[in-house]
């Protein structure tokens, strides 16, 4: 029968000194710019009611006042969540780690990845940034994205990948 | 048509003919109200007698579906090319379709009674990436579908070794007999959702059974016997218990129509099942293509004693995919630890999945508190203060939540736990019954390790697998642990040579 040698757990490397490297520094910006319009669109429906009542504004001062309130932690939260962002390209998989409450660290293996994409919005565009897509197989819960990467990041990263993933083939 | 010749298309045998109209009866009946509408049309348009237009409607439909159906085997072709099998069809619309060998991953038979008796068999094509199965072939011979079978799996093996193909049937892995079939009825779970639709055509009929009941108990007595709320309440209860004798008869059925003389088979490298009373299915899969092996015991099996195995393949990201997995349906343990240690090659044998098993690793209590607070607490006090204002002391019966809920609560925390080997783990879980998932790490695409606040501060975690075939989670396992797991992981599968399909 044919049997591995044990290996020594203690010699697996792990994730505990990882360099971890940043988010692009624009995008706490972008990612507040983006809150920023959906804010405007909430102020500017709040004003329909009284608009439509005929100039009628004392009533849906508590609405705006909600929306003010809720909106001023919208709008920070940005710059305490991207910094808790993080990704990692070792030799043989792509760590990437987020979340402020519920932090996560997803390991993505290159000799698992079926395809690499990147994409961007056309606020990703103003600011010069854009999204790396990983996708392997099953897809279940979504596959490892990670947004707020330089455009030329996320494009040198794309390359990088894909040559990784064609080289895991080769060695098949 | 005998050989897997190539380069020439061919048709199938005429008897694909049936193969059509049975798939155009099932589009009809799928799309009722669309097919009643030229049909009420043509009876409505014409004047004459109402049984005459019936009459002359019902055989125009049968006219017009047979022709449909004859044009439709008419205009179906294959062909074989070297590693691909090209199938052109379609009578107005026209298709072609070309499936790669290599995208293959099972080929599964089916065989109604009149083919059986032209030893022909309808040769379902499952592939990759694609819901459902992509490509049949209808009414080929069985020898045919076994050379292609045996094609097939040279070019995905891509030796010219043949595979045997034909097992004896005295080599069967597991063979079941009528008391499991009525084991598989009985524990049926659609029986119950089947009942769950009825019920209130059952209620509205037990009043009618009730009246008719009474009637003739007070006929047979002359009126001696009042019928009252007690025999009213035998009368419900024979009545609801009829019901459900009914239905486990109609699921002993089912499982008699699907599985009757089941047989499992290990053809080389591929599963192969074979069963069925009057349609006989045959399915096969690669054993490398299994991601996950799902061992389940509801509680009727649970009473039995007796497991349902499943196999699960990579299924595409679209929707989930029932038809990708290979179902054993009924195992005993000692079968199930049989069939792990066959299916689960070659690293499987060192794990145990039997969920009574003493070496599941249980999950830190703390994974009690958060669904205690999220499922007991926050739904009782949420539905205490909506429904105190309405209902008043009524109310209080939400209160019978908590206990309930906490109960549950521990039973699955007592289910949850896992247990890994070197090469694989098991996840176990269940409420009233018991599931465990296998799984080599060698097949895994991806790893994550969650903390919320509160796990952190208790230094736990949740380690997730992504499988091709969904995602396998391990919650409240220690930080340490989950850690250790996951670096363990990502190195078997990225030191792994082989493929993971």
């Amino acid at each position: 029968m044919f049997r591995n040698p044990e290996i020594a757990l203690d010699g697996l490397p792990d994730m505990e000194d990882l360099d971890w490297q940043q988010m692009h520094p624009r995008y706490a910006r972008r990612m507040q710019m983006e809150r920023l319009i959906f804010v405007a669109v909430a102020m500017a429906v709040s004003f329909v009611p009284a608009i439509a009542s005929g100039g009628e504004f004392a009533p849906t001062v508590p609405l705006w006042v909600l929306v003010i309130v809720v909106a001023i932690p919208f709008l920070g939260w940005p710059l305490i969540s991207v910094p808790r962002r993080g990704y990692v390209i070792r030799s043989k998989d792509i760590v990437f780690k987020s979340g402020v409450f519920w932090r996560s660290v997803t390991a993505v293996p290159f000799n698992r990845v079926q395809h690499v994409e990147t994409n961007n919005t056309p606020l990703d565009r103003k600011f010069g940034l854009a999204n790396l897509q990983i996708f392997t197989a099953g897809g279940s819960g979504g596959d490892l994205s990670i947004s707020g990467l330089g455009a030329d990041v996320a494009e040198r990263l794309r390359i990088y990948i894909l040559d990784k993933v064609g080289a895991s083939i080769e060695n098949h | 048509m005998k050989t897997t010749e190539p380069g020439r298309w061919q048709r199938t045998s005429p008897l694909a003919v049936l193969f059509f109209f049975g798939k155009l009866l099932k589009l009809i009946a799928q799309n009722a109200w669309q097919s009643i509408a030229p049909f009420a049309a043509f009876v409505f348009a014409f004047e004459g007698e109402l049984a005459t237009k019936v009459v002359l409607g019902v055989a125009a439909f049968f006219v017009i579906s047979t022709s449909v159906a004859v044009l439709k085997y008419w205009f179906f072709r294959f062909q074989l090319v070297d590693d691909s099998i090209l199938i052109r069809q379609g009578v107005v619309k026209k298709t072609q379709l070309d499936i790669k060998f290599d995208r293959i991953q099972g080929i599964n038979t089916q065989q109604n009674i009149v083919f059986r008796y032209f030893g022909l068999v309808t040769v379902n094509l499952d592939t990759a990436g694609s819901s459902g199965n992509e490509g049949s072939l209808p009414a080929v011979t069985r020898e045919f579908a076994d050379s292609l079978r045996t094609m097939i799996g040279k070019v995905r093996k891509g030796d010219d070794e043949v595979v045997a193909v034909v097992t004896p049937d005295a080599d069967a892995l597991l063979s079941l007999d009528s008391r499991d079939m009525i084991r598989i009825g009985l524990a049926d779970r659609r029986a119950l959702i089947v009942f769950a639709v009825l019920s209130p055509l059952i209620e509205r009929m037990d009043d009618n059974v009730y009246k008719i009941v009474a009637n003739y108990v007070d006929d047979v007595l002359g009126g001696a016997w009042q019928t009252n709320i007690a025999a009213g309440a035998v009368i419900t209860a024979s009545a609801v218990i009829a019901v459900i004798a009914v239905l486990a008869l109609i699921s002993i059925g089912a499982a008699f129509l699907r599985y009757h003389n089941f047989r499992l088979f290990l053809d080389g490298d591929t599963l192969r099942s074979h069963g069925g009373l009057l349609t006989s299915h045959e399915v096969s899969m690669n054993l490398a293509k299994i991601q996950t092996l799902r061992l389940e015991q509801g509680i009727v099996m649970r009473w039995f004693d007796r497991y349902r195995l499943s196999g699960r393949q990579a299924r595409s990201s679209q929707k989930q995919d029932k038809s990708k997995n290979f179902i054993i349906p009924i195992v005993t343990a000692a079968q199930a630890n049989h069939l792990r240690e066959i299916l689960l090659v070659p690293e499987g044998d060192d794990l145990m999945q039997i969920p009574t098993s003493p070496e599941f690793i249980p999950l830190s209590p703390y994974y009690m508190r958060t669904r205690f607070l999220l499922v007991s607490l926050l739904p009782t006090v949420v539905a205490f203060a909506v429904f105190w204002n309405l209902i008043g002391p009524a109310s209080l019966v939400f209160l019978l939540w908590l206990p309930l809920s906490v109960f549950l609560i521990y039973r699955s925390w007592q289910r949850g736990g896992y247990h890994c080997s070197y090469d694989g783990l098991v996840r176990r879980s269940g409420l009233l019954g018991y599931r465990s998932v296998a799984l080599l790490y060698r097949k895994v695409q991806r790893v994550s390790v969650t903390q919320s606040r509160y796990q952190r501060s208790k230094d736990l975690a949740s380690l997730r697998l992504y499988m091709a075939s969904g995602s396998v989670r391990i919650p409240y396992i220690e930080y340490s642990t989950a850690k250790r797991l996951r670096d363990y992981i990502l190195y078997k599968v990225e030191s792994s040579q082989q493929a993971w399909h």
